[in-house]
């Protein structure tokens, strides 16, 4: 009976455990996998492998989370420890209260702390900013920086802040646990209280502090939320990346890296438990006293050079670490930089290599999802760039509000190249602030394989008989249009009576069931992978996604759609603007814009690139380009005709959007 | 010497001043300014429109930490009773998949629920998929299981449990088995033991493995937005949006995590009143 139950149990368990491993061992598995995919096996290669270590962006978000977390684990167990002796000695009320404090982190939801920092910062920047113009103007010996931004000074500060309540929470028992009078035994025997507490209290707690400091490590490296809102935009961790890339397609680089630190760790514990294990037998074995196997933390007595010795380990690790710090500081200090936000897949990375080569400028190059998304990390002060491409009607909106800085086209010989089409237009009349960088048309992008007759209307995207299909944008702008253009309205009404009818043709569909989820960049492998029927999207990502799958199309509707621009503008004050101009003069070239035009699908602005492309096709790959892709991908004037350009909305009507929007997630 | 010894607190009661307090004060601020600065009730008159969300959001999560209660108590239990070579092993075990980052774990999971991921293409293979259609008569190709609430629950469960597990197990393994043992001389069956002793004085484990599971889950928007199609805004969406994502609202979203804020606490507090006075059981 016994057995039998034990059986179950271990049943159980192990049922629990498959559980855990099931997702890990196919993030493993497909890390080796040939292709792309995680669910298709198409052959054994170590290219993953390979290319992970030339991918920067994984190995530069890899070395920020290693760093972070390192120097957050060092200074958050040091501070905790003297903290929590400082507590200890405390009286109790006092203890009490501070404790309660103390423990705040720990039971406040992540994004909360993460908000509450984030928040605290900005108002601080700006509080500085004040002091420090103020500073600057009344002397001139020490030249205060007006411009502090979130980083990895702020996400190292916040990753501190809620790694010493870990160390706290596990030093303090041990504290407690301690004798008291030791300590005064010790200051009868003649010991200052300094050395009352590097002889007696420290031995006494060490083991605290271990599992303290491999705590607050652990939630350093797993934390992704309150880094996600202090880090800024120049540091990322590997969570935030991953994060990125969730969005769009999960390269298997990051399941060989996590292959990789996950196998580390396991190597690890394995050693250190192997060692424990042992210790912990021969402690029992020369210890039979029982009074002395009750004690069983306290480490038996060793020879002093062997205490010594993780000391020394420890102090060399921790010189190391600064060492490194302190170069690699050193090497990008003298470096130049450029910050550059875009959207993802939205851009030839060759092009990123080729310009640092020729320039020696470090591109930093991040992505956003949506252009609102994009205002709020501007607006919020998270988003810390040079140079956005943001989409024609933000592109007002943020010019309305004094937030770009006017290009100096002396410096950017290449604008002469844009094709006049898209110079002076409605959201940049007098062409001062930007360069547009690409355009294209929005539309439907449908699976012949999965839908019965040719979609030609914006109906689709409203019919209940595709309910559970069909992909609709998770962007207030993009989503509110495809109903408008449904209804026959202006893309750019202000007419509360119309958005609101708009609203309700996409809440009614969405309360039928008709969506199956809102999305942006997911939107690549949902529509590639067959998992859902019909989408809307833009038409250079329509052709990416051909590549991958060959039964999808593309329709402009009978009513119309909206065309667009996003053009590359500079930010008010961007501390790089020699650089911004640098990079954007590069990519207006002709060169550069037809490897573009060719890696991501979107056409060019440029005139000489425009009317090149076919031919730069055929010559690339030996076969002609399908004219009707060549449409599609830069529609003619004809199409464009049909279509609508976004306009700047006014407050109120965006105060609207966005209240709409919530409503719509809530619904 | 005491006294001493309790200047070292100085530093850690200036930074958890400003770097604990003062961001929490900042949220209160924001939460009563308006867009323009002034002081206003608005962002709270509000929050009545958004009722659905915290119901929805109270919900799952409230769901998502029975669930590991129910698979994380008696996992602890069963492995407080293996030896102890198997104890540590379970323990590296469960810690480990922590060191693979939440939202890769989270992201292998869409591949396995997609309408074409693994698991529908392994009930395809095994033929579950006709038979099922053959029984109900019904003409489906895939189950779906992908952007539902039950995906996101088990998101939520798959994330946290071992959170649930650790301060139960912890807090199990040092019970004093002389007490098991005097009951049992007294009398108490299997059972009784487990509900008269075992159970009583697991209680902080258990209360410490409630709160873990449910604040993380009652306030994520990364699992939702993966797993849940981003169709039905949970809390954490919803905060998220207001700062960072697509409608720009700080001040609506401070006020929204004050109130998920105090909520949260008053529940914790009227929870912890079931376990008033005991050790707050140490997570690792």
């Amino acid at each position: 009976m016994k057995k039998n139950n034990s059986a179950g149990n271990r049943l159980f368990m192990a049922l629990v455990f498959l559980f855990l491993y099931a997702p890990i061992f196919l993030l493993i598995v497909f890390s080796f996998n040939k292709g792309n995919s995680n669910t298709v096996w198409t052959g054994f290669s170590l290219d993953w492998y390979k290319s992970l270590f030339q991918n920067r962006i994984i190995m530069q978000s890899v070395y920020t989370t290693l760093l972070v977390s390192l120097l957050a684990t060092i200074i958050a167990t040091i501070a905790g420890t003297f903290a929590a002796i400082g507590f200890y000695s405390l009286r109790r009320r006092q203890r009490n209260v501070l404790t309660t404090i103390n423990n705040i982190p720990m039971m406040n939801a992540d994004i909360v702390t993460g908000v509450a920092m984030c928040l605290f910062f900005v108002a601080f920047f700006g509080g500085w900013k004040t002091f420090a113009t103020w500073f600057n103007g009344i002397q001139s010996v020490i030249e205060l920086p007006v411009r502090l931004t979130l980083g990895f000074g702020t996400l190292l500060i916040a990753h501190v802040a809620f790694n010493i309540p870990y160390v706290l929470l596990s030093v303090g028992p041990k504290l407690r646990q301690m004798d008291k009078n030791l300590v005064d035994a010790a200051q009868d025997l003649g010991c200052t209280w300094m050395q009352a507490f590097w002889k007696v209290i420290l031995p006494e707690i060490k083991p605290g502090i271990l599992s303290g400091a491999l705590t607050a490590f652990t939630m350093s490296v797993d934390d992704f939320i309150i880094s996600y809102f202090t880090a800024g935009s120049s540091s990322s961790t590997l969570a935030m990346t991953i994060y990125g890339m969730t969005k769009k397609r999960v390269t298997p680089e990051i399941n060989a890296i996590s292959t990789l630190l996950f196998v580390t760790v396991l190597i690890l514990l394995a050693i250190t438990n192997i060692r424990e294990a042992r210790q912990e037998q021969r402690a029992l074995r020369s210890q039979s006293m029982p009074a002395a196997a009750q004690s069983g933390d306290r480490p038996p007595i060793r020879s002093a050079a062997a205490r010594r010795l993780p000391k020394l380990g420890g102090a060399v690790a921790v010189a190391a670490l600064l060492i490194g710090t302190v170069l690699a500081v050193g090497r990008n200090a003298g470096q130049r930089v450029v910050n550059v936000c875009s959207w993802g897949e939205y851009i030839d990375t060759d092009l990123i290599d080729q310009f640092e080569e020729e320039t020696g400028i470090l591109v930093n190059y991040q992505t956003v999802e949506s252009n609102e998304a994009l205002y709020s990390l501007l607006k919020s002060g998270a988003g810390d760039y040079d140079i956005i491409v943001p989409s024609d009607y933000m592109i007002s909106q943020l010019i309305e509000e004094g937030m770009l800085e006017k290009l100096d086209y002396e410096k950017i010989p290449n604008f002469s190249l844009v094709d006049d089409r898209f110079k002076n237009l409605s959201y940049d009349p007098e062409n001062e602030y930007t360069v547009p960088y690409a355009w294209g048309t929005m539309g439907i992008i449908y699976n012949t394989a999965m839908v019965d007759e040719p979609i030609t209307s914006w109906d689709a995207m409203f019919d209940t008989q595709y309910a559970g299909n069909v992909l609709m944008f998770r962007n207030s702008r993009d989503a509110m249009a495809t109903a408008l253009l449904k209804l026959g309205y202006s893309l750019n009404t202000t007419d509360e009576g119309e958005l609101r009818e708009a609203f309700q043709l996409l809440a009614d569909a969405k309360r039928q069931g008709v969506y199956q989820s809102f999305v942006m960049d997911e939107i690549f492998q949902k529509l590639e992978g067959g998992n859902a029927a019909i989408g809307a999207y833009y038409a250079g990502d329509y052709l990416t996604m051909l590549d991958n799958n060959e039964d999808l199309a593309f329709v402009i509707p009978e009513e119309g759609t909206n065309w667009f621009v996003d053009a590359m503008c500079m930010l008010k004050d961007a501390p790089h603007q020699e650089e911004a101009h640098e990079w954007i003069n590069f990519i207006a070239s002709t060169d550069a814009s037809l490897a573009n035009m060719d890696y991501i699908w979107y056409a060019s602005p440029n005139k000489k690139a425009l009317e090149e492309y076919p031919a730069y096709y055929e010559e690339l790959y030996e076969e002609p380009l399908d004219p009707e892709i060549y449409e599609i991908m830069a529609a003619s004037q004809e199409t464009l005709d049909q279509c609508e350009l976004y306009l700047a909305l006014p407050r109120e009507t965006r105060m609207l959007y966005n209240d709409l929007w919530t409503k719509l997630g809530i619904g | 010497m005491k006294s001493k010894l309790s200047r070292f607190s100085i530093p850690y009661v200036i930074w958890m001043a400003l770097f604990t307090v003062a961001p929490i004060i900042m949220v209160v601020v924001y939460a009563f300014s308006s867009a323009e600065g002034g002081f206003t009730l608005d962002n709270f008159a509000q929050m009545g429109t958004y009722a659905v969300v915290f119901t929805r959001s109270f919900k799952l999560a409230i769901i998502a930490t029975i669930i590991c209660l129910l698979i994380g108590y008696p996992v602890s239990y069963m492995m407080s009773k293996e030896g102890e070579r198997f104890q540590r092993l379970a323990m590296v075990l469960i810690m480990l998949p922590m060191w693979m980052n939440f939202l890769l774990r989270t992201y292998a999971w869409m591949s396995i629920l997609e309408n074409n991921g693994l698991l529908n293409q392994f009930f395809q293979h095994i033929g579950l998929i006709d038979l099922y259609n053959r029984i109900f008569g019904t003409n489906i190709e895939f189950f779906r299981m992908m952007n539902t609430q039950g995906a996101v629950v088990l998101g939520m469960v798959y994330n946290y449990l071992p959170f649930m597990i650790l301060p139960i197990y912890s807090v199990i393994v040092k019970l004093d088995r002389s007490l098991i043992e005097a009951a049992r001389d007294l009398g108490a069956n299997t059972f009784h033991v487990f509900r008269k002793v075992i159970l009583p004085l697991s209680l902080p484990g258990v209360l410490s493995g409630i709160t873990m599971v449910f604040v993380p889950s009652v306030s994520t928007f990364a699992i939702s937005k993966m797993l849940g199609g981003g169709t039905e805004l949970l809390l954490g969406d919803l905060i998220e949006q207001q700062f960072l994502g697509n409608a720009y609202n700080p001040q609506l979203g401070a006020a929204i995590s004050l109130v998920m804020m105090v909520i949260v606490v008053v529940c914790m507090v009227v929870m912890n009143r079931f376990g008033e006075g005991e050790e707050q059981a140490v997570m690792l």
